[in-house]
């Protein structure tokens, strides 16, 4: 039957050009982990000061709001011009759409840190680097680490995308198999790119537990 | 109260926008000294306390805390210094028990050692296991966790301390212990506090002395005595009807002892004509040492005479001086009878107090 021979396709390409998709799914991850790298270290600290100085907190979050809302060819078009083709662009949009939820939940998360508890810090006499790092970002983390999770599983899905800007990764997989009429090859490039984010989410949920555990309040189960 | 004055408000007001929390203020605490601040919610109690040690700035005044203005010192410094108990204990849930306690001593980067040797003493000190130090917060109950808040605060050893509402989050029985350990500390301790409440048994318990705020004026400053004296309409219907036990709890036999008694020395010849006994019913006998053999009647004597033994009647169980009058007026309603004798320590007669001397004490 025509299905049955279609797994045998894909399993004889997992199976036979697994030096292939490995690299494609090596410039992936790696373009993830740049990206997911920019994203936090950029990120967090604008949440912490958007948190700190409410009014550029509308500002700031409308701005990459709306810059959140571009469709990603869209988005693209934008930067093609601007930057051509390659990993750079690749990494600029990937930062564009992660950012956001980063930015958010640093802030929410520092603004949720009771203030009872912050009171009592600062009455004790920890100084404002003190009362961050010892008191705020300790206490906001989980919901910092929620943030930096939905960033890196959505910049692994957009990832994807990456190909039509001619950066290297699981899209390419897809893009030469459906080029191609090779429908062995753009099955496997799915199923491949399915199986590796249901398992990267699943590896976040599994280090924002700890995280929770070790910070949170309420998971005192 | 001897001492220094180690911290003081001058006029101090705070303005929330449009709004006056705290108007006019001025009070001042001496060196070893608890004062207690208490009023309705929203009175600006806790908007008082947090001025002192400038968690809240204030709009116009003076502050001064070991003599010094508040606003010409170091901020950080000044909170280091001054052990805080906030209302709603605010431990750091993230931290242990241990780290909790000394915090103030990381925040001021003292050896790992030092801290875990601090907070050894101190969780001892206000009645925990050790083994607790290990622990998270919230695995320790509401009590537990206002004793680590206290611990918490004397953590860098500062010579004041603010306590808001401390022992608020608690039943009655534990805050009564609390309370007492409270006190016992202070005996050693010898800080300066200022504490807030908005129990009155507490003040009068806890207070050397005791501010009532109202609408973020302080309407008066006194002892448990001079507050329950008060005339005004507003202090006596915020310190309610039993206060006046909570009061007299507070104060110690000696305060309504009468000394002057009709003595008689054991052996002596007694006339009962004699001035001293005018008014009097009773003679207390004496021994040489001073010491209370009973009381002997008056009534029915004729003309000078010797006591006889038989007639004297042994003394009811007496008071300490240290004794409270509550406790004294409670033996009194048991025992039925109008007085008790205070008796020191050593056992030598001090005097009597009566019913007649507490009313006398409160009408004066
Ligand atoms: N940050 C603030 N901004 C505006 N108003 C405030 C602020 N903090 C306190 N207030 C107001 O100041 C008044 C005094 O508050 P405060 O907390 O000092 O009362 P309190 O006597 O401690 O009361 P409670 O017994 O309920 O703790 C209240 O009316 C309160 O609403
Ligand atoms: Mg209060």
């Amino acid at each position: 039957m025509k299905s049955d021979y279609l797994w045998i396709k894909v399993w004889n390409y997992i199976v036979t050009k697994s030096d292939f998709w490995i690299s494609m799914l090596g410039s992936h991850v790696k373009l993830v982990i740049w990206a997911s790298c920019i994203v936090i270290i950029l990120g967090v600290p604008i949440g912490i000061l958007i948190s700190r100085y409410k009014s550029l907190r509308e500002p700031v979050l409308n701005v990459i709001g709306v810059l959140y809302t571009i469709p990603i060819l869209g988005l693209f078009g934008f930067l093609i011009p601007l930057m051509g083709i390659g990993l750079k662009p690749a990494l600029i949009a990937l930062t564009i759409y992660g950012i956001l939820p980063v930015i958010r939940n640093a802030c929410v998360g520092i603004e949720n840190v009771s203030p009872s508890v912050k009171e009592a810090a600062v009455g004790m006499g920890a100084n404002g680097t003190q009362l961050l790092f010892r008191v705020e970002l300790p206490l906001a983390l989980p919901v910092i680490f929620a943030g930096i999770r939905t960033a890196i599983v959505m910049n692994f899905s957009v990832a994807t995308y990456a190909v039509f800007i001619g950066a290297a990764g699981m899209g390419t997989i897809i893009l030469v198999g459906m080029r191609t009429f090779n429908d062995g090859m753009l099955v496997a490039g799915t199923v491949l790119l399915a199986v590796t984010t249901v398992l990267l989410d699943r590896l976040l949920g599994w280090l924002e537990k700890i995280v929770q555990r070790k910070y949170g309040m309420e998971s005192a189960d | 109260m001897t001492g220094s004055i180690e911290v003081e408000l001058q006029n101090v007001s705070k303005f929330y926008g449009e709004d006056k929390v705290v108007d006019e203020v001025s009070f001042h605490v001496n060196q070893g000294e608890i004062f207690v601040l208490i009023g309705p919610s929203g009175c600006g109690k806790t908007t008082t306390l947090k001025m002192i040690n400038q968690i809240v700035p204030h709009t116009s005044g003076r502050i001064l805390v070991r003599g010094k203005d508040v606003t010409e010192l170091d901020t950080v410094e000044l909170r280091r210094s001054i052990g805080y108990v906030i209302q709603y204990i605010g431990l750091l849930p993230h931290l242990t028990i241990q780290d909790n306690i000394a915090f103030v001593l990381q925040l001021k980067k003292c050896p790992k050692k030092m801290q875990r040797e601090r907070a050894m003493e101190l969780i001892e000190t206000v009645g925990l296991p050790v083994s607790y130090l290990d622990r998270y917060p919230r695995e320790l109950s509401g009590g537990q966790q206002q004793r680590v808040g206290v611990a918490r605060a004397l953590a860098a050893d500062p010579e004041i301390l603010l306590m808001d509402e401390p022992f608020g989050a608690v039943d009655p029985v534990t805050r009564e212990q609390l309370q007492n350990e409270l006190l016992r500390l202070q005996e050693t301790i010898q800080k300066t506090i200022v504490f807030v409440t908005h129990d009155i048994q507490e003040a009068f318990k806890m207070g050397n002395r005791i501010g009532i705020m109202r609408g973020g004026k302080l309407v008066t400053i006194g002892t448990a005595m001079d507050i329950v004296k008060e005339r005004d309409e507003f202090i006596r219907s915020f310190i309610g009807q039993g206060a006046v036990f909570s009061a007299l709890d507070t104060i110690p036999v000696t305060q309504a002892l009468l000394r002057d008694l009709p003595v008689v020395k054991k052996g002596a010849l007694v006339d009962p004509a004699d001035s001293s006994f005018k008014g009097w019913e009773y003679a207390f006998v004496l021994d040489d040492n001073g010491q209370s053999l009973g009381y002997v009647s008056l009534a029915g004597m004729e003309g000078p005479a010797k006591i006889d033994p038989e007639k004297v009647q042994p003394l009811p169980s007496p008071s300490l001086p240290g004794d409270s009058l509550k406790k004294a007026l409670e033996e009194m309603l048991w025992g039925n009878r109008g007085w008790l004798p205070v008796v020191s320590g050593e056992g030598a007669f001090l005097g009597i107090v009566s019913f007649q001397s507490c009313a006398s004490l409160l009408a004066r």
